[in-house]
């Protein structure tokens, strides 16, 4: 009972610092990387409804994610219409997307089910290409001018600075936590990893096997699909590539699988890792870093290749990560650290 | 009464037929022993009753109703539920969640769900292994657990396939009075079952299979002293 009174107690105090943030940082580039951040928790949570819980390993997050963004953003561009009423509508329609992929995609098991996750998600990227009257192909929507959020006639904000977004971000992350912390501990939680476990024992308990996939289906899309919205909203343009490609899966993915499949915090740590990895890797950070230590020298061979090489390998480090972190620690960090804690209470008996 | 009605049930795989026109039926309260040498359909036809196959000819009726072509949540919902000779574990989750999940096809309360499954978990004496994953136990307890969960899904009737299959005679005893005591508290069972002696113990009636056919049908003592039976379990000379 203490222990979680104690929980409760640090994520209030998290959730307090988070929220005055704003107040005292005043730096664009670090609310940027709060953002980024949030933007990964809740990319790598939703995907562990499905991914995590239920153990149905979508590779193919990228289409709901890029039909949430594509269509908050078209009926902004071409309509006008508010994003946080276009986020609705894109929510509604990634439903009708997600039963139709997973009517077709839930008939199939492991690999197939992957591999048929990833051709969904490439048919629709491709006809983002090539729907040009609807999408504009491939160069992608700009609409980067949001209209004032008001209420009542007073204006809330009007999304000049970061800030909004900053605190957008933040109820989205809580949000979506939230739903899976519910969702945890419900009977979808027991009968989503029942299905993971052993699907033909789920099935045997009483367990509708489709009917629970396609539910887990639903909530993992429809928060991948608010992620998808909030990054086009922030971002102000979306293209095939970047929305709906196929690293975008499997960056979803990765989050997920680092920090902790099945696990309320695993996607949490995996932001934390990837994100400011990835973008110590694209600002050349590490080699500044290296050169500052004194282990390379700036101007010989070693500091200039890597200065050149290393912001373009951050694919390269990526790969590296995961196959780390899938040999030495298969449950991912959360896995990693439980098991570190209990050894540490065996050897305390 | 019977609850269980198994009419001219054959099924085929291509050209094999792993159950070919089998007929009982299984009453109210009693306990039903199904053998048969490896191989005679067994399996398969526990398969076709609890909706994994769908039969290929014939009908099965359980408690009046037509179960041919229900799926496997449905059959468990209408109160049969199996278990697995080769034990499913949900191998992440503890003993309880594992048996939680089983009475949440009963109750969506978590709460309530936890007390249905405790009180399963004491009928196969495995209280003190409550909180252990699931997958860390030792097969003597998984056989107990596949079993504890079968039972919180409350079902009318339970099918147990080869659930003594790999343990130690200690252990089997200990599954032969878990198996009388459940028949104790009115539920109906069939139960597949190499070990002969065991089978004779906690049997009403048995019936015999052998390459997919029903061989005979009787009580334990008809069917150990028919020469059929002996052959085919023992060869000919045995006879």
């Amino acid at each position: 009972m203490n222990k979680s009174i104690l929980k409760a107690v640090v994520i209030l105090l998290l959730l307090s610092g988070l929220l005055a943030i704003p107040r005292y940082v005043e730096s664009p580039y670090a609310l940027h990387m709060m953002i980024l951040l949030f933007l990964s928790v809740m990319m790598g949570q939703s995907w562990n409804i499905l991914g995590g819980y239920a153990g149905q390993h979508s590779v193919g997050h990228a289409a709901y994610f890029g039909v949430g963004a594509y269509t908050t953003m078209m009926l902004m561009h071409t309509k006008q219409i508010a994003p946080w009423i276009g986020v609705w509508a894109g929510m509604a329609l990634v439903i009708v997307v997600a039963l139709a992929i997973g009517s077709i995609c839930f008939r199939l098991r492991g690999p197939y089910f992957v591999l048929a996750s990833i051709a969904v998600a490439e048919i629709l990227r491709l006809s983002a290409i090539n729907l040009t009257t609807l999408t504009n192909g491939a160069e992608g929507i700009l609409a980067t001018e949001l209209p004032a959020f008001k209420i009542g006639g007073t204006i809330v904000t009007d999304f000049l600075t970061k800030v909004p977004f900053y605190y957008i971000g933040l109820f989205l992350v809580v949000l979506t936590i939230g739903i899976t912390y519910l969702v945890q501990h419900s009977k979808l939680g027991y009968f989503f990893q029942a299905i993971r476990e052993d699907q033909d024992a789920a099935h045997s308990l009483g367990i509708s096997i489709s009917f629970y996939k396609n539910i887990a289906l639903v909530i993992s899309a429809v928060l991948t699909s608010l992620a998808g919205s909030f990054y086009g909203i922030y971002v102000g343009f979306v293209d095939p590539p970047t929305v709906l490609g196929l690293d975008v899966s499997v960056q979803i993915m990765l989050i997920c699988i680092i920090g902790g499949m099945g696990t309320l915090w695993g996607p949490v740590l995996g932001s934390l890792v990837l994100v400011p990895l990835s973008e110590a890797l694209r600002s050349n950070m590490i080699t500044e870093g290296l050169v500052k230590i004194g282990l390379v020298n700036a101007d010989s061979k070693i500091g200039l290749f890597l200065k050149e090489n290393l912001s373009h390998a951050h694919v390269l480090l990526y790969g590296i990560l995961v196959v780390v972190v899938i040999l030495f620690m298969p449950d991912g960090l959360m896995g990693f650290i439980k098991q570190m804690a209990t050894r540490r209470k065996q050897e305390a008996v | 009464m019977a609850i269980l009605e198994i009419k001219n049930v054959s099924k085929f795989f291509g050209g094999l037929a792993a159950n070919s026109d089998v007929s009982f039926s299984v009453e109210e309260g009693t306990i039903m022993g199904l053998i048969g040498p490896n191989g005679a359909g067994k399996t398969t036809l526990f398969n076709c009753i609890t909706g994994y196959y769908p039969p290929s000819k014939g009908e099965i009726f359980f408690d009046g109703k037509r179960m041919n072509g229900l799926d496997p949540d449905k059959v468990c919902m209408l109160g049969m539920v199996r278990t697995w000779q080769k034990v499913r574990p949900l191998a992440k989750l503890s003993v309880v969640d594992n048996v939680m999940v089983g009475a949440l096809a009963r109750t969506s309360s978590l709460k309530v769900a936890r007390e249905l499954a405790m009180e399963q978990i004491k009928v196969v004496r495995m209280e003190h292994r409550a909180d252990f994953i699931a997958g860390g136990l030792p097969i003597g307890e998984r056989k107990k657990l596949e079993v504890a969960r079968a039972l919180a899904t409350q079902p009318k009737l339970l099918l147990l396939d080869e659930v003594m299959g790999g343990l130690n005679p200690a252990e089997s005893e200990e599954i032969i009075q878990l198996i009388l005591d459940i028949k104790k508290r009115g539920l109906t069972q069939m139960v597949i079952e190499h070990d002969m002696k065991a089978i004779m113990r906690i049997s009403d009636r048995i019936v015999v299979l052998t390459s997919g056919e029903k061989l005979m049908e009787g009580s334990p003592q008809e069917v150990v002293s028919n020469p059929d039976v002996i052959s085919a379990y023992l060869g000919e000379a045995h006879a």
